[in-house]
């Protein structure tokens, strides 16, 4: 999956979906939850080339196909898919706005949209009333915009929130900003501009995340920072804190009350963890080994059920959990009352449970990556074929 | 229990809806009414889920304007925003 243009003639693929689904975020063309994994079939997907990576909104879903094109499918009230109406779509789209860019990076927020090109240009579309498109009002766009304020600049990345946007330059932020999540240092209602977030500027940030009223970036050397609404009652940071641990981190999935972490030896840690996104059993917290850090609150959880099991993949909807483990296998806990977890109904799972994707794939060699939206969940499994 | 605890002022007026409103966690939004809150309904429900959050607001704001349709000092914060420097 790393290098898109060289999976399009080899490669085989399959999108599956469950959860929340009265939206069309599923791309199943039906609205309705499904709590069974959904195989996704539809002309615009299988006429497209592969899909690279995917980013789950509120109720809508951007794919980035290889070569650097953008589908999106799902609510579309308010612009957020890009194709110039407010109109939910049933089936995945491709974008014919930015048909002429190469996109490298996408996101999918709450109802706002971002995307990246290979020139490090930023397009954004959906509901501005936050701020969150960055244009400098507050107006929704139905079509993706260029931001002007980069012009100069050259953007690697977005990361999309409820209300708030952050893009990596340096790390800017833009949007609400009341509960900390621009990372300023100051407790700001609204900013329609981008503004650089403080106490990063000696680090070298080369991934960012947003979700609900969380921020946090990883550095180069694997270094958390993490800023925004506090995880458990812990109270709000408005300037970026860097989260000390051994570990070395390289990837991190934010949830509205809780973040899973993915250390470089494939070990998974949650932060967080009094919703139903997380562990939320007393004794199963009092069970939990921690990491050692300075952070009181903040400590890394690892998940007992996960010891000694090496973890491929991550992500966070908005109260529940999906991991991709090392044997290309599927499981959720978490919060289950639209079938997110996928597992044939609509309880809540403490612990990890495996979800059956009955994979048609030819190929036995395949990697599987997960992505959630607020209520829902995708799965892309990549296989390619023996030439 | 509830899920939240919200700021009216962070919750949006929706037209179409007829109520303020404020993500929930499903993908649909938490609902409650201006006829809600003048009763001192402190309750946004969800259409969609079991999920419900506490709304915190000062029920006099509604009762006082209960004749004003565009009720400046209720609506959300985004009408005002703080300009920046």
């Amino acid at each position: 999956m790393n290098d898109p243009q060289l999976m399009e003639d080899d490669v085989e693929q399959e999108l599956w979906s469950w959860g929340a689904g009265t939206d069309a975020q599923l791309g199943t063309g039906r609205l309705e939850d499904n709590n069974l994994p959904q195989l996704v079939r539809t002309p615009s997907l299988s006429s497209a080339p592969a899909i690279s990576f995917l980013s789950c909104g509120g109720a809508h879903v951007i794919a980035l196909t290889a070569g650097g094109g953008v589908l999106t499918w799902g609510r579309g009230n308010s612009g957020q898919l890009g194709l110039g109406d407010m109109i939910s779509s049933l089936h995945p789209k491709p974008v014919m706005r930015l048909g002429s860019y190469f996109i490298t990076h996408v996101s999918a927020g709450w109802s706002h949209s971002g995307f990246v090109s290979d020139e490090g240009k930023l397009y954004t579309c959906g509901d501005g009333s936050f701020g969150q498109l960055g244009h400098g009002d507050y107006q929704l766009r139905c079509f993706p915009e260029e931001v002007l304020f980069f012009s100069d600049k050259h953007v690697d990345k977005i990361a999309c929130g409820m209300r708030h946007s952050l893009a990596l330059v340096k790390v800017y932020g833009f949007g609400a900003g009341k509960r900390g999540q621009l990372g300023i240092s100051k407790k700001i209602q609204t900013v329609n501009l981008p503004i650089l977030s403080s106490n990063l500027e000696a680090a070298e940030i080369v991934g960012i995340a947003a979700g609900g009223d969380h921020s946090a970036a990883l550095s180069a050397e694997g270094h958390l920072y993490t800023w925004g609404r506090g995880f458990k009652s812990t109270s709000d940071v408005y300037s970026p804190q860097h989260l000390p641990s051994p570990s070395s981190f390289s990837k991190v999935a934010l949830g509205w009350n809780h973040a899973l972490v993915l250390t470089d030896e494939g070990e998974l840690y949650m932060l967080g963890g009094k919703h139903h996104g997380a562990l939320s059993d007393s004794e199963m917290l009092n069970s939990m080994k921690s990491l050692p850090g300075d952070s009181r609150e903040d400590n890394f959880q690892a998940v007992p059920a996960l010891s000694g099991i090496k973890v491929l993949d991550i992500a966070a909807g908005a109260e529940h959990s999906v991991i991709v483990t090392e044997d290309g296998g599927v499981k959720t806990w978490g919060w289950g009352e639209h079938g997110q977890l996928g597992l044939g109904d609509t309880c809540d799972h403490t612990n990890p449970q495996t979800v059956n994707l009955n994979l048609k794939l030819e190929s036995t060699a395949y990697d599987v990556k997960v992505y959630c939206g607020s209520g829902f969940t995708v799965a892309v499994a990549t296989s390619n074929l023996p030439n | 229990m509830s899920y939240d605890d919200v700021e009216i002022e962070d919750m949006e007026w929706n037209d179409e809806l007829q109520a303020f409103t404020y993500p929930c966690p499903c993908g649909d939004l938490f609902q409650i009414t201006k006829e809600d809150l003048k009763l001192g309904e402190e309750i946004a429900r969800c259409p969609s889920c079991s999920l419900y959050i506490t709304v915190i607001y000062n029920m006099e704001d509604f009762l006082d304007h209960s004749n004003q349709k565009n009720n400046k000092g209720l609506e959300p914060s985004k009408q005002h925003p703080i300009v920046v420097a």
